[in-house]
């Protein structure tokens, strides 16, 4: 376990959960407190020390929420971690990180247009981005599990 | 007030690059046509925006609706370069949740199949780098290597480009020996040819005048901006997932982790010529010790039918960098959510800010130095601010432009 993260959850920041195959260990928190977490990161492990791989939407239709799963990689020995929060499915909102880690554009720009997840303070976000423009005048997220495409 | 000065701009250059790019999912990786537009004053670009969903393809979406066995040649299908990889990681992710393991035979040749494609995806990007430059011949005399390194594939995969190697618990062709000798023939017919290249880049000046100190990222910009693969790596990053994680067999086969720290284009396509020959060098490792134990090709009749619920989380080191697939299974004969991460989408989406300060001619050799893949990055709008003309510039000529002599036709 990496010790930064440790004192993160020993600071009630995250909350150790288990792991996800193969060996990524899984945190989560709750989406109010994303930026401290992430300016957390930045002042402890530093600008070199860790990048945001991706994030992963993923619609939990029967809780009626939708997932989100950052992937940090913390150099330099690469070790993944996965810090996991989840967002309403009806009022999809959680603050960006664009500014603190710029890696942050290509995954919440994807995510807002195919889930519909509104990550508030990125001026980037628009629709389209990927999908066709029929899909967005119709109002549908093609990746949430209704949708019909 | 200082700094506030009017400047009179009256001419915009707007650059769409059509990048032909035929990827998936969310991700321009290849030949999927994406927009870069370019704003520049002058020769020198001051704003770039990168416009995409030209041809978003949907395969997330498709591989939700899919069995897991359809989705091995569905994922193989987000990128035609770099198929075997996208097959490896989805893979060995759906192997994480079924909880089995190929023999070690099998992890052998699955190196031995992605190592080619390394090896002839960076020769390409190579050979695109010195056609952009306006070095047609060093284009054409890469791209007739690079042949041999198709061959090879061929004799490997069954196929020189789409592959399809990749089986839950092994590979889908075994190697005999014969084809070995076959392999190490070509192999050691490369190698040479490589070493020859890679001096020519080291040494020959018009290559060193258009990619030294061009598209400069600082190793500290490489990380906050999620950058991967060999632009990552030229920036002093040492990050690798074939060291990393060591999947299939990379813990057992020694190799070097390039590192460069001159930050610039020319670091990169280096980086690229030292890890091809890297990967020679692994390629006859893998054929000298090649395991004898364990069957390489599964019986598919056997290979499992239910899949457990489960999440697996896989990466891989692909040609451009740490490519990432999540699969989540809920027990049913579909998975519940397939994210691919292409490393292109970091590389090309999130780099809009290292072209500015460089001129226009060094837009195209930036671009190429991130490895995107292009095939159709053909055109140039010229609009006159004055007159509303709008003209188009095909982007060879423009690229052969350079700082010191512009074409008149097209300078401003």
């Amino acid at each position: 376990m990496i010790e930064e993260i440790n004192e993160l959850v020993k600071e009630g920041l995250l909350k150790e959960v288990g792991t996800i195959k193969p060996n990524r260990e899984l945190y989560e928190f709750s989406h109010e407190r994303i930026r401290e977490i992430f300016k957390q990161l930045l002042e402890r492990l530093g600008e070199k020390g860790f990048y945001l791989a991706t994030i992963v939407g993923t619609d939990i239709l029967k809780d009626k929420k939708i997932r989100l799963d950052y992937y940090v990689v913390v150099l330099p020995e690469e070790t993944t971690i996965v810090l996991r929060t989840y967002v309403d499915r009806d009022n999809p909102e959680i603050n960006s990180i664009l500014d603190l880690i710029p890696a942050a554009l290509a995954p919440e720009c994807e995510i807002h247009d195919l889930l519909g997840v509104v990550f508030k303070g990125n001026p980037a976000l628009r629709r389209p981005f990927f999908v066709p423009e029929e899909l967005v005048e119709k109002g549908i997220y093609p990746l949430r599990k209704d949708a019909r495409v | 007030m200082q700094g506030c000065r009017a400047v009179a701009i009256d001419k915009v250059i707007e650059v769409p690059y059509a990048l032909e790019i035929p990827v998936g999912p969310q991700h321009p990786a290849l030949h999927e046509p994406i927009l870069l537009k370019a704003y520049a004053d002058g020769e020198e670009v001051v704003k770039v925006e990168v416009h995409t969903g030209y041809n978003h393809r949907g395969i997330e979406k498709l591989a939700e609706k899919n069995s897991f066995y359809r989705d091995i040649f569905i994922v193989s299908r987000v990128c035609g370069i770099c198929n075997g990889v996208h097959a490896n990681c989805f893979v060995r992710a759906v192997e994480q949740i079924l909880g089995i393991e190929p023999s070690p035979r099998a992890k052998y040749l699955r190196v031995l199949a992605m190592e080619l494609e390394r090896m002839h995806s960076h020769m390409l990007i190579n050979a695109v780098m010195a056609e952009i430059i306006g070095f047609d011949s060093l284009f054409m005399n890469i791209m007739r290597d690079r042949e041999y390194i198709m061959k090879s594939k061929e004799i490997v995969t069954g196929n020189r480009v789409s592959a399809d190697y990749m089986i839950f618990g092994g590979v889908r062709r075994d190697l005999s020996s014969d084809k070995i000798d076959k392999l190490r023939k070509l192999i050691d017919r490369v190698i040479p040819r490589i070493k020859y290249y890679k001096k020519l880049f080291m040494e020959d000046e018009t290559i060193l005048k258009r990619l030294v100190d061009v598209g400069v990222v600082k190793p500290s910009e490489a990380t906050l901006y999620g950058l991967l693969g060999p632009v990552a790596r030229a920036s002093g990053v040492k990050i690798d997932a074939r060291a990393s994680d060591k999947y299939d067999a990379y813990g057992e086969i020694p190799f070097n982790v390039i590192v460069r720290n001159e930050c610039d284009a020319w670091a990169r396509m280096m980086v690229r010529w030292d890890e091809a020959l890297e990967s020679a060098k692994i390629i006859k490792y893998v054929l000298d010790h090649l395991p004898q134990d364990g069957k390489a090709v599964p019986d598919e009749r056997r290979l499992p039918r239910r899949f457990p619920p489960g999440e697996a989380y896989t990466r891989v080191e692909a040609p451009r960098g740490e490519l990432i697939y999540y699969v989540m299974s809920d027990g049913k004969p579909m998975p519940y959510r397939v994210k691919i991460r292409t490393p292109s989408v970091h590389n090309i989406l999130n780099t809009a800010k290292f072209y500015i300060g460089y001129s226009i001619a060094d837009l195209p050799v930036i671009l190429t130095s991130w490895d995107p893949c292009i095939s159709c990055m053909e055109r140039l709008t010229i609009i006159d601010l004055r007159t509303g003309e709008r003209r188009k510039v095909p982007m060879k000529e423009l690229a052969g432009g350079g700082k010191k002599w512009v074409n008149p036709r097209y300078s401003l």
